[in-house]
C-alpha cells in the first residue's frame, strides 16, 4: 500500500509544479494567483498523503493548518490587488 | 493489500488524474475565467477523491475527524477564494472571451 | 445561536481535535475556549443581529446531492479538457436567486461556484452573475433544479 501513496505524492508532486509554472509565467496577475491557490489546495492534499505514507497521521494536525493560512493570504492578496492590478 | 486498500488505491488514482486534468486546463483554456473553471475541478472533486481515499486508510479514531475537517474547509474555502478571484478580476477590468471577442470586432 | 450550545460545540470541536486529555492540556483548551468566548461576544455586540443557517440533517442531505452533483459536471469539464478547445463557449449570464430563501442565497452562490462549469462572478440585488464554461450548463441552472432542492431542504423552517 506504501506504493500507492507514494506514487500518489509523485503525482500530486507534478500537479503542484505545473500550478507553480502557472503561477510563475502566467498573462495577468491574476493567473498567477490562481495557479498559487491551486499549488496550496495540493499542498494539503500532499502533506496529508506524505503522513500516511510514512505512517504518521499526525501531519494531518499541519494539513489543517496550511489550508487555513493558505486561504487567509489568498484573500490577503486579493484585497490588495482587487482594484489596483495592471492588466499586462 | 485488502479489498479496502484496492478501493482506496481507485479513489486515490481517480483524484490524482482529475487534479492532473485541471492543471492541464490550467494551460490549454484561452482566458483567465475559464481556467478559474478548470482549477475548480481539482479543488472540488480531486479533493474529495483523494481525501476519501485516505479515509478508507484510517483505522477507526480521531484521524477521520481530522481528515473530513479539512474536506470541508476545503469545500468552504475554494469557492469563496475563486469567487473572490473572479470579481477582483471584474473589477480590475478584465474582459471574458466573448466580451473581448465583441470588442475587437468593432 | 444561544450560548450554551455554541459552547458545547467549541468544547467538543476542542477535544476532538486535541487528543490529549491529561490536566495541563485541558486547562490550555479552557483557557482557549474563554478567549474565543470573549472575542466572539464582543464581535457579535459590534455586527448587531446576525443570522444562521441551521446546520442538521438538512446540509448532510444536501451535501450527498451536491457531491454527486459535482461528480457529473467534474466529467464534463475533464471531457472539455481533453478535447478540442472549439467546443467552448463561455458566457456570462445573470441568474435570479430570488428563487431561493433569503438566508440560502449566499449558500447557493457557493454552490454554483462549487460545481465546475460554472462559476458565480458577483450577486447584487437577488441577481447572481454566472460565468459559464459552456451555453448549455447556464441553461441546466436556469431550468433550477439546484435552487428546487434548496428551496425543497430548507423551506420547511418557515
Amino acid at each position: 500500500m506504501t506504493g500507492v501513496l507514494t506514487a500518489t505524492c509523485i503525482a500530486i508532486l507534478v500537479v503542484m509544479a505545473m500550478a507553480l509554472a502557472r503561477a510563475l509565467k502566467a498573462p495577468t496577475v491574476y493567473d498567477r494567483i490562481l495557479g498559487v491557490n491551486m499549488f496550496g489546495t495540493k499542498t494539503v492534499l500532499f502533506i496529508a498523503v506524505v503522513g500516511y505514507m510514512t505512517g504518521r497521521p499526525d501531519f494531518l494536525d499541519i494539513a489543517i493548518v496550511y489550508a487555513l493560512i493558505s486561504f487567509i493570504g489568498m484573500v490577503a492578496v486579493l484585497r490588495f490587488f482587487e482594484y489596483t492590478a495592471p492588466i499586462e | 493489500m485488502s479489498i479496502l486498500d484496492y478501493f482506496s488505491a481507485i479513489l486515490l488514482a481517480g483524484g490524482v488524474f482529475f487534479s492532473f486534468t485541471g492543471a492541464i486546463g490550467l494551460f490549454r483554456f484561452p482566458d483567465f475565467f475559464t481556467r478559474v473553471h478548470a482549477a475548480s475541478v481539482t479543488d472540488t472533486i480531486g479533493v474529495i477523491l483523494i481525501i476519501a481515499g485516505l479515509l478508507l486508510q484510517t483505522s477507526f479514531d480521531l484521524n477521520i475527524i481530522k481528515l473530513l475537517l479539512i474536506l470541508a474547509i476545503l469545500l468552504l474555502t475554494s469557492p469563496t477564494a475563486s469567487h473572490a478571484l473572479a470579481k477582483s478580476a471584474r473589477h480590475g477590468g478584465l474582459l471574458t472571451l466573448a466580451e473581448s471577442n465583441r470588442s475587437n470586432d468593432r | 445561536m444561544p450560548i450554551i450550545k455554541r459552547f458545547f460545540l467549541l468544547a467538543a470541536f476542542w477535544l476532538l481535535l486535541s487528543g490529549h486529555y491529561d490536566p495541563l492540556m485541558l486547562g490550555f483548551g479552557a483557557f482557549s475556549l474563554g478567549l474565543v468566548f470573549y472575542i466572539s461576544i464582543r464581535m457579535d455586540r459590534l455586527d448587531g443581529e446576525v443570522e444562521y443557517i441551521t446546520f442538521g440533517q438538512r446540509v448532510v442531505r444536501y451535501w450527498f446531492w451536491l457531491v454527486g452533483q459535482i461528480f457529473v459536471s467534474s466529467i464534463g469539464v475533464t471531457k472539455l479538457v481533453w478535447g478540442k478547445t472549439s467546443d467552448l463557449s463561455p458566457s456570462l449570464e445573470k441568474v435570479p436567486a430570488t428563487t431561493v430563501p433569503d438566508s440560502t442565497q449566499v449558500l447557493y452562490a457557493n454552490s454554483i461556484t462549487l460545481t465546475p462549469g460554472t462559476l458565480s462572478v458577483d450577486i447584487e440585488d437577488g441577481d447572481i452573475t454566472v460565468h459559464a464554461l459552456q451555453k448549455k450548463s447556464l441553461q441546466e441552472l436556469k431550468e433550477g433544479a439546484m435552487a428546487k432542492k434548496i428551496s425543497e431542504i430548507w423551506k420547511k423552517e418557515r
